[in-house]
């Protein structure tokens, strides 16, 4: 599917901002299931954005606005052509034993422990082991069992939670929106000694109603050996597949903020975001 | 009035100036036949005079304990330390054969990191490490020198033995009074400075310049070599003061510099001066809060992204915390030999790993005989010395450890070695360590002497200045004697 | 064996003054130079008070109001209280907190300038500030009233004197110099203009008074504050007639608190702290400062009462506050008071 993004961040200050430098990662990624044929960053004020590759391999775009300006647009155009679902690989089975014994789990350390806004609480840990019902089964199956518990137990509300929430307070409230129940579900992961880590990008959705809020989204991937990184989500409770559009990944929110900086100055008196995702026409492909 | 006497007691341990039959070391027998000679009442005056001058000169430390903080002497014991050339040879050349592997080893860890493919150390022990600084990650800098300064602290065992007792690789403190010992020395025992031959410690500002230099970016222009502080409120705030005066470069604090187009300036009465290399006395936490903590005001947004385009050079670099983990010294003496081939010249203090099972089950076993260290803390806090705490102590550190296993490390205690100093009247035998300071500039030089520090409490083991410690004057000599 | 070494000398302190470094020495000295005429204006008023038993409940009163309009205060003192007599406008003007030029705001600002550079001045300099910031944390005004304020006041200025005679013998005549004498003379000449304002707002007498008792008191009394008797009884062998007093606490060039001292001192320290060589001025702060200086050396006192002495005054402070205010702008490349309008925040999506 050829997917269209624009991803726009509005800050409005409550007087005059300067020395303002920022990072953003809003570049999607180009891998075996996504090809990113089309990027363009605009920012307003003009400034020329720099770039390097992070820990985890995100593109991060930094750039810095010296002088006064009474709003920052930092403005993510892109056309991404994701693998339809007939062309992805099937996800093996593999035991939780072979996991376990697999020789890569040794680098993938710190997607198991816990991070800022997934602290691996007992608390969790007993979730995991009532979603799992105390039984376990493959790797794979066992993520979408957990996820299921999240989409089947949490109530997807915009107002009880914000941008500081962690897993053990979403898991108190029961509810919450895309990024608690990724953050919820990478905890009940790696309690689970599963290797899962946080996804942001961007989710289309085909049954959208009109006048209904577009956002950014989040997800997770956990790790399968044999395979890599299997992308689940569960706010909706899918595996993710050509509607999804990855941009970042990270241990949890804290890894892949899409925009984040400082500044000197007044207060920010308005945040606005748009987002809008759109099948773009298909274009011919050659052979 | 002699000093040494009614009878100094050695006791069971090592000692500096005594040997086990009780007879004055070599080395030491200058100092004993003066100590002899000198009556109360001079050493006193003496004593009272140094004070003094360290009070007037501001040579002090800040306690906090509430929001003021109030500024102490470090207390200081006239009785130097002295240690022979080949002895000090053998500690040197184990310095700088550490400090090397611990570059290589940084390194590859913000590169290929090869040394956890290889499992020499665990990959978890450094993934989840409190200062491993993913942002940092093949960051390239400059002449590959991760660490510039290091503080490295030595103490000996029963035998007299050298160990490593811990590397301090992030912003080691302590040289603004090594210097100012030294002076205090001079001016209270100009004699006995002529009898004995003391390799100097004032070259450290020097050294310390000249290294920071050799990082500067390549530019046509002196470089600007700055000391970046977090200014008044910072416990060392005096030796960073003191460091930038010596070396002759300007001080400065976060809001004094800004960074435009990747570059950084100063900002001066003059307009913005460009900055080369800034010499951080600030934690990497925070450096940037674009970056790091967003809520930092020390720091200097956009310093990381200038560090990155290789505009400017920080000593020491970013990241070099995660060498200096209490887990992963545990593994040095492995990295010296994968990096080098070589077996550690200073051996580590045998150290047991919580986070291992059997080391675990040891620890907790006999926990009570240990003395346990929390991964990350300094300064003395976050430790339990078995042999001399509470029921109810041994207990709380059982529950952490058991919980937390990735934090704690035990080692058997040491008797530490003990130095003789002077307590309200009479020489009394007092635990010391050494922290010793190693540059790496172009060259990899050991500033012959170090810190002393004393544990000025009777039986205490604990040297730190904010928690009663005190120091002494560190002689390394020419020759043996 | 070698001598022994001596230690090194230590390298001379780079030549570059960093803006914030800059900024606080001005305002050290400037709030120093506060405090002090703050409690030069108070004690010769309180004297003055004291020995004058015939005034009336209303003449005194007349006299409070007209010090604290002349500070410039007088509606935030207001605000605060209800009468203005010797007790209340002494609280407000020594110890109010909430009165930034109180003599206890000014002194706790100066130490924390002090502070935030200490490395830059000498220890005896620091222990000065700091010991005269000890002394009014452990005073309140009620202590004071009771002992009488007079010593109290003179401790004050006395430690203005002892700090300003420091940094004379031990701070280096480099460019840090140069910001502490511009800001001191720049605030001396600003109070200057409200010591000799403090006439004005006392309602012109009737005839009657002229050339009074009270009236030449009065007057007298803003000699003292400046400490001109003397000078101005050199200078003026006869009575103490206002145009005169007038014209010597504004035009004479060789008494130190007088306005054509301070500001010939303000226009030297300027031009050398803006590099300013050439006759004639290029930066906004010299062109300003030099017109300032110009009228001083040009105007007669006649002209400037037929003009109005309030209005002249009024003029003047302005002229300084703009040169005040050029000058910081020109060499602080950061902003002058880390208000909550410049603070720095975090923004994130």
């Amino acid at each position: 599917m050829l997917l269209h993004v624009l991803h726009r961040t509005t800050f409005v200050y409550a007087g005059q901002a300067r020395d303002s430098f920022n990072e953003v990662r809003l570049h999607p990624v180009d891998d075996a299931l996504q090809a990113c044929r089309r990027y363009t960053l605009r920012l307003d004020p003009v400034a020329p954005p720099l770039a390097y590759n992070d820990f985890y391999g995100n593109e991060v775009q930094y750039f810095d606005i010296p002088g006064g300006h009474s709003r920052l647009v930092v403005e993510a155009e892109s056309e991404v052509e994701t693998v339809p679902d007939a062309g992805r690989p099937a996800i093996p089975t593999v035991s939780v034993a072979e996991l376990a014994a697999s020789p890569e789990r040794e680098m993938l350390a710190e997607f198991s422990t816990g991070s800022h806004y997934v602290p691996l609480e007992p608390e969790i840990w007993r979730e995991a082991q009532d979603a799992l019902a105390g039984t376990r089964g493959d790797v794979w199956g066992d993520v979408q069992r957990l996820s299921r518990h999240v989409y089947r137990t949490f109530s997807y509300r915009p107002d009880v939670t914000g941008v500081s929430t962690r897993a053990t307070d979403a898991l108190k409230l029961r509810a919450g929106v895309c990024q608690d129940f990724a953050h919820v579900l990478l905890g009940l992961c790696r309690s689970m000694e599963i290797p899962a880590r946080y996804v942001s990008g961007y989710f289309f959705n085909r049954n959208r109603r009109k006048g209904e809020i577009e956002a950014s989204h989040a997800w997770i991937e956990a790790y399968v050996p044999g395979y890599g990184w299997a992308a689940y989500d569960p706010t909706h409770d899918r595996a993710a597949d050509d509607h999804y559009v990855k941009v970042a990944v990270g241990r949890d929110y804290a890894d892949i903020r899409p925009v984040s900086g400082t500044y000197r100055g007044a207060a920010t008196r308005e945040l606005r975001v748009v987002v809008r995702i759109r099948e773009a026409a298909e274009r011919a492909v050659s052979a | 009035m002699s000093l040494l006497n009614p009878p100094y007691e050695v006791g069971d341990f090592f000692d500096e100036m005594f040997d086990a039959a009780r007879e004055v070391r070599p080395h030491y027998r200058r100092l004993a036949e003066q100590l002899g000679r000198l009556p109360e009442a001079d050493f006193n005056q003496h004593r009272t005079a140094v004070e003094l001058a360290f009070l007037r000169r501001g040579v002090t430390f800040t306690v906090y304990n509430n929001s003021e903080g109030t500024e102490r002497i470090f207390p200081f014991d006239l009785i130097p330390r002295i240690i022979p050339a080949t002895e000090w040879k053998r500690i040197e050349a184990g310095l700088i054969q550490r400090i090397t592997a611990l570059n290589l080893f940084l390194h590859d860890i913000y590169h290929g990191q090869k040394i956890l493919r290889d499992k020499v150390v665990p990959a978890a022990q450094i993934l989840s490490a409190k200062h491993f600084r993913r942002e940092f990650m093949n960051f390239s800098v400059p002449k590959d020198i991760y660490v510039h300064i290091c503080g490295t602290d030595l103490i000996r065992d029963h035998a007299g033995q050298y160990l490593v007792l811990e590397d301090n690789l992030r912003c080691p403190s302590g040289v603004s009074y090594m210097i100012e010992n030294r002076s205090a020395m001079r001016r209270a025992f100009a004699t006995l400075f002529q009898t004995y031959r003391v390799r100097p410690v004032e070259t450290y500002a020097d050294n310390l310049l000249k290294a920071l230099l050799h990082l500067a970016p390549a530019r046509d222009d002196k470089p600007n070599v700055v000391l970046l502080t977090p200014g008044v409120h910072n416990s060392a705030y005096f030796e960073h003061t003191f460091l930038a005066r010596q070396m002759g470069i300007p001080i400065v604090e976060g809001r004094d510099l800004v960074v435009r187009d990747a570059h950084v300036f100063m900002r001066t009465t003059a307009g913005l001066v460009p900055v080369d290399v800034i010499y951080r006395r600030i934690d990497d936490d925070y450096l940037d809060p674009t970056v790091f903590r967003g809520d930092s005001l020390l720091g200097v947004p956009g310093l990381v992204a200038a560090y990155r385009a290789g505009h400017v050079s920080l000593a020491n670099a970013i990241g070099t915390g995660v060498a200096d983990d209490k887990v992963i010294y545990a593994y040095v003496p492995k990295i010296i030999k994968y990096y080098l081939g070589q077996d550690a010249l200073l051996p580590n203090v045998n150290t047991y790993l919580a986070s291992d099972p059997s080391d675990r089950k040891y620890i907790l076993e006999n926990i009570a005989k240990l003395v346990v260290k929390s991964a990350n803390e300094a300064g003395g806090y976050g430790m339990l010395i078995g042999p001399a705490s509470t029921t109810e102590e041994i207990a709380s550190f059982r529950t952490q450890v058991a919980a937390q296993p990735r934090n704690f490390i035990a080692q058997d205690p040491v008797a530490l070695s003990r130095s003789p100093t002077w307590c309200d009247g009479r020489l009394e035998g007092r635990h010391i360590d050494l922290r010793p300071y190693i540059l790496c500039g172009e060259k990899t030089t050991v500033t012959p002497g170090g810190l002393t520090r004393v544990a000025l409490r009777k039986g205490s083991l604990v040297v730190n200045s904010s928690q009663g410690g005190g120091s002494k004057d560190t002689w390394v000599l020419q020759g043996d004697e | 064996m070698p001598p022994p070494t001596k230690p090194p000398a230590a390298r001379p302190q780079s030549t570059v003054m960093l803006s914030r470094v800059a900024h606080s020495l001005y305002w050290m000295s400037r709030y120093i130079e506060r405090a002090e005429n703050v409690a030069r204006l108070l004690d010769v008023n309180l004297q003055f008070l004291l020995d004058f038993h015939g005034l009336t409940d209303a003449s005194r009163q007349e006299h409070w109001g007209s010090l604290l309009a002349s500070t410039g205060d007088e509606v935030l003192f207001e605000s605060h209280y209800d009468t203005a007599d010797s007790r209340s406008v002494t609280e407000f003007l020594a110890f109010d907190a909430r009165n930034p030029g109180s003599i206890l705001s000014s002194v706790f600002a100066a130490r924390e300038n002090a502070r935030m550079i200490r490395d830059q001045i000498s220890s005896e300099m620091w222990q000065a500030i700091n010991e005269l910031f000890l002394f009014l944390k452990d005073r309140t005004a009620e202590d004071v009233w009771t002992a009488g304020p007079s010593e109290f006041l003179q401790h004050i200025k006395l430690s203005s004197h002892l700090f300003q005679g420091l940094t004379e013998a031990t701070y280096s005549r480099s460019e840090g110099w140069e910001f502490i004498q511009f800001g001191k003379f720049l605030e001396r000449a600003d109070k200057t203009t409200r010591i000799l304002d403090v006439k004005y707002h006392i309602l012109l007498p009737s005839a009657v008074d002229v050339g009074g008792a009270v009236d030449t008191a009065q007057w007298q009394a803003v000699l003292r504050s400046a400490s001109a008797l003397e000078a101005y009884r050199r200078f003026y062998v006869r009575e103490i007639l206002p145009w005169k007093v007038a014209e010597f606490l504004i035009f004479s060039d060789s008494f130190p608190r007088s306005l054509h001292y301070c500001v010939a001192q303000v226009d030297e320290f300027l031009r050398r702290i803006l590099g300013e060589t050439a006759a004639r001025p290029r930066t906004v702060a010299a062109r300003a400062s030099r017109r300032l200086l110009a009228d001083l050396e040009s105007l007669a006192i006649d002209e400037i009462l037929e003009e109005g002495l309030h209005e002249f005054l009024v003029e003047v402070q302005k002229s300084l506050d703009r040169i005040g205010d050029e000058v910081v702008q020109t060499t602080m490349f950061y902003p002058t008071e880390l208000g909550p309008e410049e603070q720095q925040h975090q923004q994130q999506q």
